[in-house]
């Protein structure tokens, strides 16, 4: 019998990412070009597969078949699979578990992976109101639920009232992130700083949340190779990363079908978590490094409590006590986050998956001592779905 | 091509004074579009409704034309309470979509022990900022909102439409 095919993450790398002055063709190329600087030893006739992440495409560009637009401007001839992929913000985190699938079947050796967003168009009410047709429209969307915060809001509300979780607590995720972010060069916010009290005295966006509470919609675009192990070792001489588990779980798709007893419960993330350790063979106690979806700040505290990385309901002390911190027990959003680097939607799961890379390789810019093993996980729509990816410097079996 | 090199217009010359069902925030409510129509004709009879399932009784919603339970197609139109209580809320101060007035309510509203529907988001309105409270009674109201066009053979027929919200018990 054939040995097990597994699959690795070999590198990657983005366009800046931020309000840009490209198309998503531009930051597309932008992306692939930063992947090759990562991987000098790669050429685009090396590339097998292609799975492009987006939303907008086709809604703010003019591309809905983005695939073979991406051949086209890649110089790529993939032989085995060449798709677009949507599943909104976790777009790229999806294509990763499509690419592991496509990897250890035996069907792809070389698999690009890439999402990418224009959100910005020429007029900006366009951006805030084509939200309306990312959330469930006809019923979600018909009462004026657009672009997420309000949404966002009235979970921080029902944590903070069952919690006790405080806006100080918040601000110590969006303080702790720009710490990460700040010195990210193709970061939205790379090069700025925020303080505690800045933080706290910022605009109100959605009460309970400030500015610095949500992150940015951003134009960007990431880029990852997916390889056999075979193929990654002839691409490059850096430590192998492979992809161990995978878990993906949705339950609805609007307000009606939500799964928790109140909006400050998440029980479709702990599955997905659940799902996720199970296959990758690990707990939340061997994970060394994590990227979470800090859309907001109160997100990322509720992903650490449903993740198992701090008991239920514990998670605003959890982020307050420094257990996000590079020296912390679990540090996260090691490169900012989406509250610095930025949101992209299909863009942001690849750019996870690339710190996660960089993390286990030992060569992160905000390097976690010894890190082995990490945790991707991206939410999507109006928190209707949760994807989990976890990775390792030793492959499952 | 001699009128478009001219670009008399800013913009799209075909969307002068078209509907764009792309931009549409409201649903397709009409017989020709929109199997779950009964909802809406409902709506304007002063009804909440969705769909149960003759099958296995189970009551979906939004409504559908299978049960998402057991994927039955034997369902009938059942009404849904129209009073809820508001467990938390929003009052939107950015962002809030080009179309719907500032401000912009949301709430998190529940049914009660024993009905089909446990929550549900919904606007708020014939209310003012600062007026609501948690736990605050509201009951469900419905109002009309932009029709559109719709191609009759050769004609261009309009179809109105109406939607639901929520206002304050007083």
């Amino acid at each position: 019998m054939a040995e097990k095919k597994r699959a690795v993450i070999v590198g990657g790398g983005t366009s800046k990412f931020g309000v840009r002055k490209a198309t998503i063709h531009d930051m597309i190329q932008e992306a692939a070009r930063a992947c090759a600087d990562d991987i000098p030893a790669l050429k685009p006739a090396d590339i097998d597969g292609l799975i492009i992440a987006t939303t907008m495409a086709g809604r703010h560009s003019s591309a809905l078949n983005t695939a073979p637009l991406v051949v086209h401007r890649l110089g790529l001839s993939p032989t085995s699979l060449c798709i677009r992929l949507d599943t909104l913000c976790a777009g790229s985190n999806s294509a990763v578990i499509v690419a592991k699938g496509m990897i250890e079947s035996g069907i792809a050796d070389v698999i690009l992976v890439t999402g990418a967003e224009k959100v910005y168009a020429p007029q900006r009410w366009e951006t805030n109101y084509t939200q309306l047709m990312v959330n469930d429209h006809d019923w979600d969307s018909a009462m004026g639920l657009g672009v997420p915060p309000p949404f966002f809001a009235m979970i921080a509300r029902m944590h903070m009232k069952r919690y006790g979780t405080t806006k100080e607590q918040m601000a110590h995720v969006s303080v702790t992130n720009y710490t990460y972010g700040t010195d990210s060069p193709m970061a939205h916010f790379g090069g700025r700083s925020l303080t505690m009290q800045e933080a706290l005295e910022a605009r109100i966006i959605a009460e309970p949340f400030g500015l610095y509470d949500c992150c940015p919609l951003s134009d960007g675009a990431s880029a990852i190779i997916i390889a056999s192990e075979e193929r990654a070792k002839e691409l490059s001489d850096r430590p192998a990363v492979y992809l161990r588990g995978t878990g993906q779980h949705a339950t609805h798709s609007m307000s009606a079908g939500w799964p928790g007893d109140t909006l400050a419960e998440w029980p479709h993330l702990k599955t997905a978590g659940e799902v996720a350790f199970k296959n990758a063979k690990l707990t939340p106690k061997d994970i060394d490094v994590a990227q979470t979806h800090d859309c907001f700040t109160i997100s990322e505290i509720i992903e650490l409590e449903e993740l198992g990385f701090c008991k239920k309901g514990e998670g605003g002390a959890f982020v307050a006590s420094g257990a996000i911190k590079q020296e912390g027990s679990i540090p996260t959003n090691t490169d900012g986050g989406l509250l610095v680097y930025g949101h992209p939607f299909g863009a942001s799961g690849a750019r996870q998956a690339l710190e996660i890379c960089k993390q286990l390789q030992g060569r992160a810019l905000h390097q976690v001592k010894d890190a082995a093993f990490g945790l991707t996980h991206n939410l999507s729509g109006t928190c209707a779905q949760h994807t989990v990816v976890v990775y390792g410097r030793e492959p499952v079996d | 091509m001699a009128d478009l090199e001219k670009a008399e217009i800013v913009g799209t010359p075909a969307l002068k004074g078209t509907y764009v069902s792309e931009m549409d925030m409201w649903p397709f409510e009409c017989e020709e579009f929109n199997r779950i129509y009964p909802f809406y004709d409902n709506l304007r009879a002063g009804k909440f409704t969705t769909t149960k399932c003759k099958a296995c009784g189970y009551v979906a919603f939004p409504p559908g034309v299978i049960c998402p339970k057991c994927w039955s197609e034997d369902l009938e139109w059942v009404e849904l309470p129209q009073r809820a209580k508001v467990v938390c809320f929003t009052e939107t101060q950015a962002g809030a979509p080009i179309g719907f007035p500032s401000p912009l309510i949301m709430a998190w509203l529940t049914f009660g022990e024993g009905t089909p529907l446990k929550h549900l988001l919904g606007r708020i309105v014939n209310c003012k900022e600062g007026e609501l409270k948690e736990g605050d009674e509201v009951k469900f109201v419905v109002f009309d909102v932009p029709s559109h066009p719709i191609d009759v053979k050769r004609e261009t027929e309009v179809r109105d439409r109406v939607y639901y919200a929520f206002e304050p018990v007083k």
